[in-house]
């Protein structure tokens, strides 16, 4: 059937449709590093490569956010805890939900073009929950990491794998629950399975074709600077995995990546000496992979303190003198600020209680202070914060990010016999708890009712002044909270919590401004896009994905 | 402790009592009816627990939705062989993976599960249920703030199931020492509202903007902490201690009464 053009287009426009259609064109490398251009889409996990999470829209402000309304909700249709971060590129919205499947919708409508679903061999063993925390984009390419160790390219127009290449052995329980950062011609990821005694890696991979460009190993192999921080076999399934994003400067061709715990987890004693890249940030090379830097928070790390945040990349002046830094809010509990062109330590300041160090040394490291056994360290096996994207304005100057206060673990070492693909954690671990048998705040959140309350610990939002690692604000929630953060040029605040509140704070003072209960816990940040000059806010609560746009 | 040989003891109870007072650990109790778990066994079980579930199951065993290992809640097994199978074939669809355990491994966690995860448990002594049926209900008078399958007050929680989801232990521990053993979430509180007016009950659910709770007249009641004045929580239970007013006797039969409490 034919139809006049004449007759069409007009149509189309009233209907809305047109938008997604008109806009669409490759993300190139030249886009992505421009991402703060294009604040209408949302290009990588971390909306730009420096992992600030802010954004210049500004139509949504403190003085209208009570006026948001729901738009539509995507309903996830498998079990378990929603972690993914979507991306949306000119109109169309790319989000993962568990195990590995990909969904391309329809930005402003939540309806969906195509779902690819790829099932992770049975080998695959995630610790801490089968998530898969979104895509990375280039051309018209997606890639996904997979839980079984896999990277797949797919087309983003019909959802169809292009290729699909074996990053680690699934049997030794490697894992992928990133989202790649893609470089260039190159897609960047980091294996999971920190908890199973693998040994951790950074591999680049050729777009095109899917082949590898270069290995980081985390822990430095014979020969290798870095070596002699292990004894004996011990490197060989040493842990450090790589599970979170990292971030990227392109005006010193360095990407940066955090680098989870050693195994055992918690028996240091069977591991002695540092454990170099463990715990560390490191700087490598985009074209290369080598290393050009590194930063250790936790040297032997006993508490499973993964150095799993992302890097939040910002050009400052630090005392008197301009700088390019990078944040840090440690799952140890330490606040960073090291200058990311040569890793020197600028500032660390504790942001909760902490009992495992008594203090940092004009270096950056520890001073390590180890409880007696049966004894609580605070921060607790959670950490102070953990990998909940936190976001940096430069409007306020402020680092946002979701903390855990109040909250202990009581540790127990035990000598481990690694066992390929076995859990390899070197004892066990209680919370400290107010009666005998109380239910304790687990990885994730179990149903409505918080029977384990406060007591064991609580969240807060907290904004801090990164010159001073001192709080400016702190927005205290009843549980705890794994929430992420967003910002705005308009000075909000979007985040919410394990009660499945989703808030919009003012950036500037902690005040709430306007909240909804979604019902379900909030375990990621939030983005915001805008199409057809309205712009949107998406968090995914519990099994759904909602977006809220102002009252048209 | 010991009790006395009671003639009117049923058989299957003689054999509950003879466990009970020759110092087999107490986690074996319960497990009359199925398999005894030795304490080497329990303890080598809480090791691979610590090692291979706790991750994913949570230290108490309860952060996997639906299910409460320590407390016997379970969404595919009721034996112990279920367990085991459970444990051995994994759980593919829920991210549950095989676990490819030697026989011994495999009966020592049952036996931790089987065991409520309780290590360091109360003393505690088990009678007869039947006649801790008349304690609860004679000097015991629980029916004043607790309810089972109906009757008796809501003010404290509803004892219907407590057989089932609280080890024998922690319920000794509660009888004995009522705010020690007092779960957080039941604390007692006291709120006044920016209207004026004060309200006593026992808390269900709280999160940070508002708290739920079953007043003193056994109303739920959900308040909003921007309409709250003043908010006190109590850490003393309001249940009295029946140490030293109940005989050794009475406190086994009324455990043994409330552990048969299983709900439906």
């Amino acid at each position: 059937m034919r139809i006049s053009l004449q007759y069409l287009l007009p149509l189309l426009t009233v209907v809305g449709l047109t938008a997604p259609v008109a806009a669409q064109a490759q993300v190139t490398p030249e886009r992505i590093e421009r991402a703060a251009a294009e604040p209408q889409n949302w290009l990588t996990y971390n909306g730009g490569y420096d992992s600030k999470r802010y954004s210049t829209l500004d139509q949504i402000t403190p003085g209208n956010v009570k006026d948001l309304e729901q738009k539509w909700v995507l309903q996830d249709q498998v079990f378990g805890a929603w972690e993914s971060n979507p991306l949306v590129v000119d109109g169309i919205m790319y989000v993962t939900e568990r195990p590995n499947d990909v969904i391309a919708l329809d930005a402003k409508t939540g309806r969906v073009f195509w779902i690819y679903r790829y099932t992770p061999s049975p080998d695959a063993r995630v610790c801490c929950g089968a998530n898969n925390r979104g895509v990375a984009m280039l051309g018209d390419t997606l890639f996904m990491g997979t839980l079984d160790a896999h990277l797949i390219a797919i087309d983003a127009k019909d959802g169809r794998p292009l290729w699909n290449v074996e990053v680690a052995d699934a049997a030794l329980a490697y894992s992928i629950t990133m989202a790649p950062l893609v470089v260039k011609d190159k897609v960047i990821i980091g294996v999971g399975g920190g908890e199973f005694g693998i040994r951790g890696f950074i591999a680049a991979y050729d777009a095109t074709t899917g082949q590898e460009a270069w290995r980081f190993n985390t822990i430095p192999g014979p020969g290798e600077p870095g070596h002699e921080t292990w004894s004996g076999d011990d490197w060989m399934y040493g842990g450090a995995s790589v599970w979170i994003t990292g971030s990227f400067d392109p005006s010193l061709n360095l990407t940066y990546w955090g680098i989870g715990n050693p195994g055992p987890d918690w028996n240091p004693d069977q591991r002695p000496g540092d454990n170099l890249y463990s715990d560390s940030v490191v700087a490598l090379d985009a074209d290369t992979g080598e290393l050009k830097w590194h930063f250790q928070f936790t040297p032997n790390d006993g508490y499973d303190y993964d150095a799993v945040q992302i890097p939040v990349l910002a050009d400052m002046e630090w005392q008197g003198r301009p700088a390019k830094v990078m944040m840090w809010a440690n799952r140890n509990g330490y606040f960073y600020v090291l200058d990311r062109v040569t890793g020197q330590f600028l500032l660390g300041e504790p942001f909760v209680k902490v009992n495992w160090a008594s203090g940092l040394d004009p270096n950056g490291r520890p001073i390590q202070t180890p409880q007696p056994p049966g004894m609580p360290t605070w921060p607790g096996n959670q950490g102070g914060t953990n990998w909940y994207p936190p976001s940096f304005s430069p409007r306020t100057g402020l680092f946002y990010f979701s903390v855990w206060e109040n909250y202990a673990t009581i540790y127990r070492k035990e000598e481990q016999e690694y066992v390929p693909g076995r859990n390899f954690l070197g004892g066990g671990f209680t919370v400290l708890t107010p009666a005998p048998g109380a239910p304790t705040i687990g990885i994730g959140r179990r149903g409505p009712i918080n029977n384990w309350t406060s007591e064991v610990g609580n969240g807060a939002t907290v904004a801090l002044d990164p010159h001073t690692g001192q709080r400016v604000w702190t927005f205290p929630q009843f549980d705890v909270t794994d929430a992420g953060m967003l910002t705005t040029a308009s000075d909000l605040l979007f985040t919410g919590g394990r009660e499945g509140y989703f808030y919009a704070l003012d950036a500037r003072t902690g005040e709430e401004l306007w909240k909804a209960n979604l019902g379900g816990s909030i375990v990621m940040a939030p983005i915001t896009y805008r199409i057809d000059g309205q712009q949107y806010v998406s968090v995914i609560s519990g099994h759904t994905l909602v977006t809220f746009a102002l009252r048209n | 402790m010991r009790l006395r040989l009671v003639s009117a003891v049923a058989p299957v109870m003689w054999i509950a009592w003879l466990l009970a007072v020759v110092a087999i650990p107490e986690h074996a109790v319960a497990q009359v009816d199925d398999h005894q778990y030795s304490t080497a066994a329990i303890q080598a079980g809480s090791r691979l627990y610590a090692a291979q579930c706790a991750l994913c199951h949570g230290q108490n065993g309860n952060s996997v939705a639906g299910v409460d290992l320590a407390r016997q809640q379970f969404r595919r097994a009721a034996s112990d062989d279920d367990i085991r199978n459970t444990i051995t074939t994994g759980v593919a669809d829920a991210g549950m993976p095989a676990f490819r355990g030697q026989p011994a491994e495999l009966d020592a966690l049952v036996a931790f599960i089987r065991s409520g995860f309780d290590m360091n448990a109360t003393p505690f002594t088990v009678g007869d249920a039947t006649r801790g049926k008349a304690v609860y209900d004679g000097p015991g008078a629980c029916a004043t703030c607790h309810r089972v399958a109906g009757d008796g007050a809501r003010t404290g929680p509803n004892l219907s199931d407590v057989g089932a989801l609280r080890q024998p232990a922690a319920i000794q521990r509660s009888l004995l020492e009522p705010s020690r053993g007092m779960m957080p979430i039941n604390r007692p509180v006291r709120i006044v509202t920016r209207d004026g007016r004060t309200i006593r009950g026992r808390r269900v659910n709280e999160d940070t903007a508002t708290v739920q709770l079953m007043d003193d007249a056994e109303r739920l009641v959900s308040l909003s902490k921007s309409d709250i004045l003043e908010f006190e929580l109590g850490t003393v239970s309001g249940m009295p201690s029946f140490s030293g007013k109940l005989t050794d006797q009475e406190l086994a039969n009324l455990l043994a009464y409330l552990l048969s409490l299983r709900g439906q």
